[in-house]
């Protein structure tokens, strides 16, 4: 019992620092898609560490968040968000305002920043979860930082589910899952705010287009 | 216990949400709204009842919580919502009219205009944390659209704005969230009640002080983003100027509120474990921040629109100073204040409506005579000026002095647990820094007051550029006008007896440790 628990405790931390590595390289990542598919990834990880959870804590309600968070943020979010860089036609590199090396200098700041502020109160949480709390805090404030770092709509737009799959992880993590009804509203707003932004920026493209193209048959007359 | 009238107040925004879709007639659509909107207020009149004889409740199986707080902030969804139904009518017909809104998208305006109330109604009566928090961030999702409802460039830009801003404030409320989650589970268990404020409130000086503080901040900066708190409180003045102006009256006068309203819910809990100070402290140094801001963006403001949205982040600060000093007055006083503000500053945006609508511009430089062109709209206009200045006849002036005899009696919130270092030092800094802030307020005071009306008889007086029609119709948009003008001035004199019962236990409520 005692061995499989520890086994158990090693296994999440590596899910969730796996979750923290793929944090790294969607900063280090300059190719917008390339960015989505990282965040695929990483929430791929998300649902593996939320299952192990259910799993060796026996709270099957947590399945019920695993596999919402399979089909909402590995299948339909990066799907929706790959659609919209294809109409945008965006192929250029993404524009950063601080460059890689310094981006992977402050996110690993904000790793230690994140592990300082929750070492007071790690010790109340479950022992097979317990690092598990700081690293999502680690990456709610890396998602943070990717917004403030990234100018392009869309790239803001996976800082934020970055940031949303920390919080995931933060609540399944030191608590074993918020209570379902919480839990279902957070999937649903999440899901229509990719969608809400999806569509704003494709109205974006629009208004820019249909600003041009007045322009020019201003000129012809 | 009223099951019924929760319920109404439910189903009512959603059945006309739904109506809205399929129906395509504009009288229609306003009628629905009108009927939605009269239910509301008219189950909402109920509740407070129930409220003030048989005091907090649940219902609904627990999902519900209702107190003299909740019941007080209902009141001013409904008041504000109905006065901005009634404005509406005009108001977007004509918007519709002139080809501004096409007309097969005038129902998709009051669909997701009455998913906003929805949302607001949902915020106010839920018994979680949790779902109120979720309720919070549809109310961003609702409002994005309408905030951009023009489709211009400008209000393209401020709804992304807003929506990226507003979603990742709260998305660190959420944090806050799971942090109360986090200690209570150590006290109730791992029970789907863990967040309800209907089980939290009476264990809550069981929860772990360190977690809360944490959760607390979260919450404040998560549901400060909402309010339009300095530091975060640049999407505002952009999405108030692209925003209709119903919506906009909406968001000032309605949606700040909830946001406040979901930051004193958390208080009342954290307060029980933490002391008072820590959450007051906080309170306070964020409502100066956001008092003496706005107050100096007010006087550099040539837009009228940003001016009223900069006053509203001044008054939200005033309101914040309120609740952070706390005692019965400072609380009452900023209960008061929120009231006051939805009442002015929705009369603002009305009146800043009719303007557009007239004068086809937002600068302040370029409207004059509004006395002459649109007298009825220079009146309410004035009117709420002198109220959002905090001038004597109006209510507001009662609640900005409570306020400020608050702070001069408190000072700052937890100064005389700080400071214990010889006792003379103590009373001394205590006096210097009482008087420091009461002079800071008084003098931000002064400017805001300035500023605003410096540009507001700028409007007012003078004769109307060439090209403009002279002369105001009567349409159904005034009535509301001139209600909440009457309140304004009303509530300086006499409260209604029941709104003065709501206040004062909604204060207790909020006084309880």
């Amino acid at each position: 019992m005692q061995i499989s628990s520890h086994i158990g405790s090693q296994l999440v931390d590596l899910c969730s620092a796996l979750l923290l590595l793929t944090c790294f390289a969607i900063v280090a990542q300059r190719r917008l898609s390339a960015c989505v598919d990282l965040f695929a990834l990483q929430s791929a990880f998300l649902v593996l560490t939320a299952a192990l959870v259910a799993f060796l804590t026996g709270n099957h309600h947590i399945y019920i968040a695993a596999g919402l968070t399979c089909l909402i943020k590995v299948i339909i979010i990066p799907r929706v968000l790959k659609k919209v860089i294809e109409r945008l036609n965006v192929k250029r590199e993404l524009v950063m305002n601080v460059n890689v090396p310094a981006g992977l200098l402050i996110c690993g700041g904000l790793v230690m920043l994140a592990f300082f502020i929750t070492q007071p109160i790690l010790p109340l949480g479950f022992l097979l979860t317990r690092d598990s709390l700081a690293i999502a805090f680690a990456i709610v404030l890396i998602g943070f930082f990717t917004m403030i770092a990234r100018q392009k709509a869309v790239s803001q737009l996976v800082g934020f589910l970055v940031m949303e799959n920390g919080l995931f992880l933060g609540a399944t993590a030191a608590t074993y899952g918020m209570p379902l009804i919480v839990e279902l509203g957070v999937f649903f707003d999440v899901l229509i705010a990719v969608l809400i932004a999806g569509i704003y920026t494709n109205r974006l493209q629009d208004a820019f287009d249909s600003v041009d193209t007045s322009h020019l048959t201003g000129l012809k007359e | 216990m009223a099951m019924i009238e929760v319920v109404v107040l439910l189903i009512a925004p959603l059945l006309a949400g739904g109506l809205s879709l399929i129906i395509h007639r504009s009288a229609l659509l306003h009628a629905i709204n009108l009927t939605s909107m009269s239910l509301l207020v008219a189950s909402e009149i109920m509740i407070t009842r129930t409220v003030l004889t048989d005091g907090p409740f649940t219902t609904l199986g627990q999902l519900v919580y209702l107190d003299a707080l909740s019941a007080f902030i209902l009141f001013i969804i409904g008041a504000v919502g109905l006065a901005c139904s009634l404005y509406m009518r005009s108001y977007m017909d004509e918007q519709v009219a002139r080809g501004v809104i096409a007309p097969g998208r005038l129902n998709m305006f009051f669909f997701l205009f009455h998913m906003f109330l929805l949302a607001m109604v949902i915020a106010t009566v839920a018994n979680s944390v949790g779902v109120q928090w979720v309720a919070i961030e549809a109310t961003t999702l609702t409002t994005t659209f309408l905030i951009a409802f023009w489709r211009r460039r400008q209000s393209l830009e401020a709804g992304w704005k807003y929506l990226i801003l507003c979603s990742v404030g709260i998305s660190l409320a959420l944090f806050g969230v799971v942090l109360t989650y986090y200690s209570s589970l150590h006290v109730l268990g791992d029970v789907s009640e863990a967040l309800n404020v209907s089980q939290l409130l009476p264990v809550a000086d069981r929860l772990n002080p360190h977690v809360l503080k944490l959760a607390f901040i979260f919450i404040l900066v998560g549901y400060g983003t909402k309010v339009g708190l300095v530091p975060m409180h640049s999407w505002l003045p952009d999405a108030y100027t692209e925003a209709p102006a119903p919506v906009a009256a909406m968001l000032a006068g309605v949606l700040e509120i909830v946001a406040v309203y979901a930051i004193l819910r958390m208080r009342m809990i954290v307060d029980h474990a933490v002391s008072p100070a820590f959450t007051g402290g906080l309170l306070t140094l964020l409502g100066f921040a956001s008092f003496v801001t706005a107050a100096f963006f007010i006087l550099i403001q040539r837009n009228y629109k940003r001016l009223f949205a900069y006053s509203s982040i001044e008054h939200m600060g005033i309101a914040m100073i309120g609740f952070g000093v706390g005692g019965p007055l400072g609380t009452f006083g900023g209960l008061l204040h929120l009231l006051n503000h939805a009442f002015a500053k929705s009369m603002a945006f009305f009146a800043a409506g009719n303007i557009h609508r007239r004068f086809h511009t937002v600068e302040i430089g370029q409207v004059h005579g509004l006395a002459i062109a649109q007298p009825w709209t220079a009146m309410a206009l004035m009117i709420a000026g002198l109220a959002l200045s905090a001038l004597p006849p109006f209510a507001s002036f009662v609640s900005e002095m409570q306020i400020v005899s608050a702070l001069s009696a408190e000072g700052f919130p937890g100064q005389r647990l700080t400071n214990s270092s010889g006792m003379v030092t103590l009373a001394l800094s205590d006096q210097f820094s009482r008087l420091g802030l009461t002079g800071l307020f008084l003098l931000c005071a002064v400017l805001a007051f300035s500023g605003l009306l410096y540009r507001i008889t700028g409007m007012v007086w003078g004769t109307p550029p060439e090209g403009i029609v002279r002369g105001e119709t009567w349409t159904l948009g005034h009535l509301p006008i001139i209600v909440l003008a009457a309140a304004l001035v009303g509530f300086s004199f006499f409260l209604p007896q029941s709104l003065r019962q709501l206040l004062e236990q909604a204060t207790q409520i909020l006084l309880l440790h």
